[in-house]
């Protein structure tokens, strides 16, 4: 076939596309999927993750920064100084893999083609997606040869259809023949069975130095100030090391940085003299300016506080690189875990290398890279001492701008790195155990054989099983911290309600963990700086607002750093020197990821930034268009000027047109607030702007994008609708067979909307249809539909609208709770009836012969699932015999009833074992019942109230009657016009047979959207403004006034009440108290709580509250004396020959009652449970009392408080 | 749903209790539907989980061929 005939396209528009798409899903492409754009939401957490084992990845660079441990052997007692000569182990990691996911090789029963496990199967075990990691280590003693060894670390999960998973690069046929969806996106990992990704993070912008004032940073000690340079330096592995400089009152300066999750703070001028052999007049000229400059004589501030800097550090005495390195090496070489034998000052370098600035060079440290550390640093001083004088405003943390995104990816990276560099380093101990053990030294032959034995081996290997725990917790074990402010809820599960939902959670972008507890607004505020990267509207309200956001829907995220060896010389040639003058109005900065790369005058930084613009977006002088130049103009106490390039990953960037050369250009979210780019064509400004948007709807997320005309809604509803979309049943996916989910929600009759963007069709959406269209008539017709209330027409609901379901998997485990060791190979119980046992017909009804359930039973509460019993191995035969002959069932325990719809029997990964584990589907039929929630897509939802009956329905002259009726007091206060539109639109296109472009912000004032739509109505026959004389259902009346009647899609929500209705009379009570227990799982009641009580005290309804007070609650008889007054004291006699008689037993007092003497008739004397007799204490009333009130009685008793009631009469 | 559900095991489950049988279905083979290769694997009691065919691990179960009738208490001989 001709090749043209064969790739499948990928161009979408707003029509319906019935064929094609029919085509589409009956015979899935078998080239490349049809919606691109839908694969490229996920591209961020996809490629991050591949970027883990890339060559030169970011493991690869990881290994290189863990370098080579060294330990050392002899007595470690002793000090390094008299120990002699000790021999030195080294181990380095050379290279570490991750295997694709496949059984293991004790599975001797798959045949060779079916040895891979996939994803599908995974979610069917409740197994996790896991491949093998291992290690190629090197190991070598004093001068020895390097030893290779290699180690298995434990399985690792693996993301989907990353460049480690099956799924990698296949087409959607051979994606369905996997069992997945044909568009199936991966960036998840599976755990358990269950979805998780790791959702991205919002953290400071690398290597760049943020101007920051914080009244923390007074806490560090006398002296500091709010003031300090706070830089996110971030290491070829993506692991970062933060480096702060605070300003001292004073005017010293001091570095902060954390190791191992402490604080150090040391003085700046140490670092520099440690960097470089510098002098104080070099390092005087770096801060301020060369000598002779223009601007040095009114830099009176900071010329006296530098004097300051140059003068206190004289106390130290220091006055060499080489000692000041070994001074830094001698105080941080137990903090940094440096071998004793390392020299003060190797260690010092260490201690550069590791912690001062290691963007600019973390391994293998160059002179001019320390040198570039230096010139850095000066900078950063130079920023802080602006900054204080107020020649520059502080940067703001929570913009956008100085923000950028860790990913997925690297955040597994990053662990993956931490937990082999512990791993090596936890190599020490059984070393030490083997020396102490052995008495032998590392040269010995013994040490050798006994490594991998007894060294190795005694290590924790399982780095897989870390990185398991990491995923299905969230929780981050870490000695390092990492550098971020959380420590848990990196991962989330992706649910799969419905595929809005799924598709956020790769779009979302959260703020940290730590921000949620801050009480001030300012880092939940919507800022101008997101425009075009951060979606204004989807964004949840509540606790997570404003720190939960999602990505705009054409904003991508760097995942690898692009070529910019070509940059330093470029902006030489166009003009920067080294030297840079006192004043910012002479002399800005000019860099490159971090690195100065010069200073030139600020008309300069402008042509260098501009010349290097047009370079990119032409292309040419190997400057690559991803690059962000960040030209900040010199102003008045604004930003600290400059220009600032930035070309490595996880940056946020979004494409605009460059209007020079009409060409596509990336801008990134630091240049951008000093760009000048045109929302629309109109609005290009001659001679100013430089971009135009390709679109407004871009600064929209794939969620916000599907609301229709949304630009004529009130804004919060457009955020309202962004939740509720995400919360409507619908299709989760086609693959709905392979998935076992705890709970899916399923919409039967989905359909296309009428009224919809064109980018439903580019996401692909229509293959996951997420509510129905509905004949919408606006009329308070009914006395039901006040409050947000909806009519659902009976007929339309007859015919499906909205009729959903609800699948439900059940795990019946055998080894749940039990732990069996590795030891036994045998399992203790078995699925199936006990041979030989008792096996009701009521079991049989729902069970086949084999204990499992029916596929297609019906089951109600408190029905078996499945059957099984206990077995112990039996060596003879080889057989596992039952001994009880008890069967054990597990049951149904829900209240609704269910069918089962999938058995699925869940054998071991080896292949040797019985069924231990069953998932059973249940599907739960939900058809809309009063009281299920319904939306419209312009956040208004209500509940439905009743199901009127279709003859009472109002009908239109061409005889329609509506699906559903909503109030008209549902609009004027939320000013959803949006969906007046739509009603319109949809009204039209279903009469013309057209689907409607619903694209916001594509009419204006001179072409209205009533107009246009108005016109189209017209032309079908109706009513212009899309209101129709409608007549009454009931009496067949004319109504008095015209009613609006249209077509809206709704979305039935999951929301129903059959998950919600509480209702008890009596139920399980709370032991102690006797009073209504709480939940709704468990059958307890609803709280009467004090307002409840103060309205029904106030309606006058006594009887009412003592209904719910005492009699629905603890309701208590009790005996209380008359005479003494006391609950406690009252005893029931015992009766002395007969048996005990029915009916209450006579209660008497103890305390008001007297030993009997003897003498007293027999009917005057009574006998206790011991058998003595007493006499009196017959003064006994029985009266109702709230049962904790003789719980209270008896806990004051206990310490010696009396209580004592007065009964009248 | 509150649990407030009388006990509803009265009639049709002590008729159950009584009619109880003992079986040894020891023997009986089910029939079962592979995950992969979609091939009818029959296992007994205790037989390991595993497709005859192409040893895959996840075997369905097949639809019931009981007659579903109104009166669910007439039992289908199997």
């Amino acid at each position: 076939m001709a090749p043209a005939a064969t790739t499948t396209s990928t161009d979408w528009s707003v029509d319906y596309n019935n064929k094609r798409r029919q085509e589409l899903f009956r015979s899935p492409p078998k080239d490349k999927t049809a919606y691109p754009t839908l694969a490229a939401a996920v591209d961020p957490h996809i490629n991050s993750f591949n970027s883990i084992f890339a060559e030169g990845g970011q493991l690869e660079q990881g290994i290189k920064d863990i370098g080579t441990k060294i330990f050392l052997d002899g007595d470690l007692n002793v000090q390094p100084e008299d120990a002699g000569e000790r021999n030195r182990f080294y181990v380095r990691i050379q290279k570490v893999f991750l295997d694709q996911s496949t059984l293991p090789p004790s599975n001797k029963f798959a045949i060779k083609d079916h040895r891979l496990v996939l994803p599908a199967e995974c979610r069917e075990r409740h197994s996790t997606y896991r491949g093998k990691l291992t290690a190629r280590i090197e190991w070598k003693v004093n001068n020895g040869d390097w030893q290779e060894e290699v180690r298995e670390l434990g399985y690792v999960p693996i993301m989907l259809r990353s460049n480690r998973c099956h799924l990698q690069g296949m087409s959607p046929a051979q994606l369905v023949e996997a069992k997945e969806e044909s568009e199936e996106l991966g960036g998840y990992f599976i755990v358990n069975g269950i979805e998780k990704l790791i959702r991205m993070l919002q953290v400071n912008r690398r290597n760049y130095p943020m101007a920051i004032k914080r009244g923390a940073f007074t806490n560090r000690g006398p002296g500091y100030t709010p003031y300090g340079i706070v830089m996110r330096c971030v290491r070829p592995d993506q692991t970062s090391q933060t480096n702060a400089l605070h300003y001292l009152n004073d005017g010293n300066v001091n570095l902060r940085f954390s190791w191992r999750k402490a604080e150090y703070l040391v003085p700046v001028m140490m670092i520099l003299k440690a960097l470089v052999e510098t002098n104080d007049r070099e390092i005087f000229e770096g801060i301020i300016g060369a000598a002779g400059s223009e601007g040095l004589t009114e830099r009176q501030f900071v010329t006296d506080r530098l004097e300051l800097l140059l003068r206190t550090y004289k106390v130290y005495g220091l006055h060499s690189k080489a000692k000041t390195r070994a001074y830094l090496g001698r105080k941080f070489k137990i903090i940094l875990q440096i071998p004793q034998d390392v020299t003060d000052e190797e260690a010092g370098t260490e201690f550069l290398r590791r912690i001062v600035l290691p963007h600019l060079g973390s391994t293998h440290v160059t002179e001019s890279q320390n040198a570039d550390k230096f010139r850095m640093l000066l900078f950063m001083i130079r920023k802080l001492y602006a900054l204080v004088e107020g020649e520059c405003a502080v940067d703001n943390p929570d913009a956008v701008s100085n923000q950028e995104v860790l990913l997925g990816g690297h955040l597994f990276g990053m662990i993956l790195k931490e937990k082999l560099d512990e791993w090596l380093n936890s190599l020490s101990f059984p070393l030490r155990d083997w020396l102490r053990k052995t008495g032998s030294s590392f040269t010995s032959q013994q040490f050798h054989s006994d490594l991998r034995s007894q060294i190795f081996k005694r290590t924790n290997e399982n780095i897989g099983q870390a990185m398991d725990y990491f995923m299905s917790t969230g929780n981050l074990v870490s000695p390092t911290g990492l550098d971020l402010q959380q420590a848990s809820g990196f991962t989330v599960v992706a649910e799969k309600i419905n595929f809005y939902r799924f598709i956020s959670h790769f779009r979302m972008v959260h703020r940290g963990a730590f921000f949620a507890q801050l009480k001030t607004t300012t880092v939940r505020k919507l800022l101008p700086e997101s425009w075009g990267f951060l979606c204004p509207v989807h964004t949840p309200d509540g606790s997570p607002c404003g720190l939960l956001n999602h990505l705009a829907h054409k904003c991508k995220i760097a995942t690898q750093s692009v070529d910019v060896s070509a940059i330093p010389k470029l902006v030489a040639q166009l003009g920067v020197s080294n030297k840079s003058s006192a004043s910012l109005e002479f002399s800005v900065v000019v860099q490159l990821d971090g690195r100065v790369l010069g200073y030139c005058s600020p008309k300069q930084a402008k042509v260098i930034a501009d010349t290097l613009r047009y370079w990119k977006v032409e292309g040419t002088h190997n400057v690559p268009v991803e690059l962000e130049i960040g030209y900040i103009p010199n102003s008045t106490g604004g930003q600290y000027p400059g220009v600032y390039m930035f070309s490595q990953s996880a940056r946020m960037y979004r494409p605009v047109k460059y209007l020079p050369l009409d060409k596509l250009d990336y801008v990134g979210p630091f240049e951008q607030p000093f760009m000048s780019i045109a929302c629309t064509d109109p609005e290009i400004v001659s001679g100013d702007s430089t971009h135009v948007e390709y679109d407004p709807t871009n600064i929209l997320s794939i969620l916000a994008n599907m609301t229709p005309f949304s630009d004529f809604n009130q804004s919060p509803r457009n955020m309202y609708q962004c939740q509720m979309g995400k919360q409507s049943m619908g299709t989760p996916g086609t693959a709905m067979r392979y998935r076992t989910d705890n709970k899916t929600y399923r919409l039967q009759t989905g359909q296309t909307p009428i009224v919809r963007p064109p980018l439903h069709n580019e996401y692909g959406l229509d293959n996951f249809p997420n509510g129905t269209n509905a004949v919408v008539a606006v009329i308070s017709y009914t006395g039901y539909d006040m409050d947000d209330a909806m009519i659902l027409n009976k007929s339309a609901h007859e015919r499906g609208f909205g009729h959903g379901t609800i699948y439900k998997t059940k795990i019946c485990d055998l080894e749940e709770g039990q732990r069996r060791g590795r030891s036994s190979k045998h399992v203790t119980r078995l699925f199936g009836f006990a041979p030989g046992g008792l096996v009701t017909a009521a079991w049989r009804e729902k069970l086949d012969d084999d204990g499992w359930p029916r596929v297609g039973t019906e089951l109600r509460h408190g029905d078996v699932i499945a059957a099984w019993h206990n077995v112990s191995y039996d060596p003879s035969t080889g057989e596992y015999v039952n001994r009880d002959g008890q069967t054990q069932l597990f049951k149904y325990k829900e209240d609704e009833v269910a069918f089962v719809e999938e058995v699925r029997i869940i054998g071991s990964e080896s292949g040797t074992e019985p069924c231990q584990k069953i998932s059973v589907k249940l599907r739960v039929p939900r058809s809309p019942v009063i009281g299920d929630k319904f939306s419209s897509r312009h956040g208004q939802k209500g509940v439905c109230s009743q199901k009127w009956p279709a003859i009472d329905m109002p009908f239109s002259e061409s005889g329609m009657q509506p699906d559903v009726i909503i109030n008209p007091h549902a609009f004027p206060s939320r000013m959803t016009i949006g969906m007046f539109v739509e009603s319109m639109a949809g009204k039209s296109g279903a009469l013309h047979g057209l689907a409607q472009d619903s694209t916001p912000f594509r009419f204006d004032e001179q072409n209205t959207a009533v107009d246009h739509f108005g016109h189209q109505l017209m032309k079908a026959g109706y009513n212009y403004y899309g209101n129709e004389p409608m007549y009454s259902g009931i009496t067949g009346q004319e109504l008095a006034a015209d009613i609006y009647i249209g077509v809206v899609y709704y979305q039935r929500l999951r929301h129903m009440v059959n998950d919600k209705y509480q209702v008890r009379t009596t139920g399980p009570v709370n032991s102690l108290t006797g009073q209504p227990i709480k939940g709704r799982k468990k059958g307890g009641g609803i709280r009467v709580g004090e307002m409840e009580r103060d309205a029904l005290l106030a309606h006058g309804t006594a009887f009412l509250l003592q209904d719910r007070l005492m009699n629905c609650s603890d309701y208590t008889k009790a005996a209380v004396c008359r005479a003494c007054g006391s609950f406690l004291s009252t005893a029931p006699t015992v009766t002395e020959f007969t048996r005990k008689k029915k009916g209450t037993p006579i209660v008497r007092c103890r305390r008001c009652a007297r030993l009997s003497a003897g003498s007293e008739s027999k009917s005057d004397t009574w006998v206790d449970g011991q058998g003595i007799r007493f006499t009196g204490g017959d003064d006994i009333a029985v009266v109702a009392v709230p049962g904790v009130l003789k719980y209270l009685d008896v806990e004051l008793a206990s310490m010696g408080i009396r209580l004592k009631f007065r009964v009248e009469p | 749903m509150s649990s407030y559900n009388p006990a509803s095991n009265t009639g049709a489950a002590t008729g159950a209790q009584q009619t109880g049988s003992i079986t040894d279905d020891r023997s009986r083979a089910v029939e079962y539907t592979c995950g992969d290769c979609d091939s009818p694997v029959a296992l007994k009691r205790g037989e390991p989980i595993r497709c005859k065919n192409c040893g895959h691990r996840v075997l369905y179960k097949q639809r019931t061929n009981r007659l579903k009738l109104a009166e669910p208490t007439i039992p289908a001989a199997t």
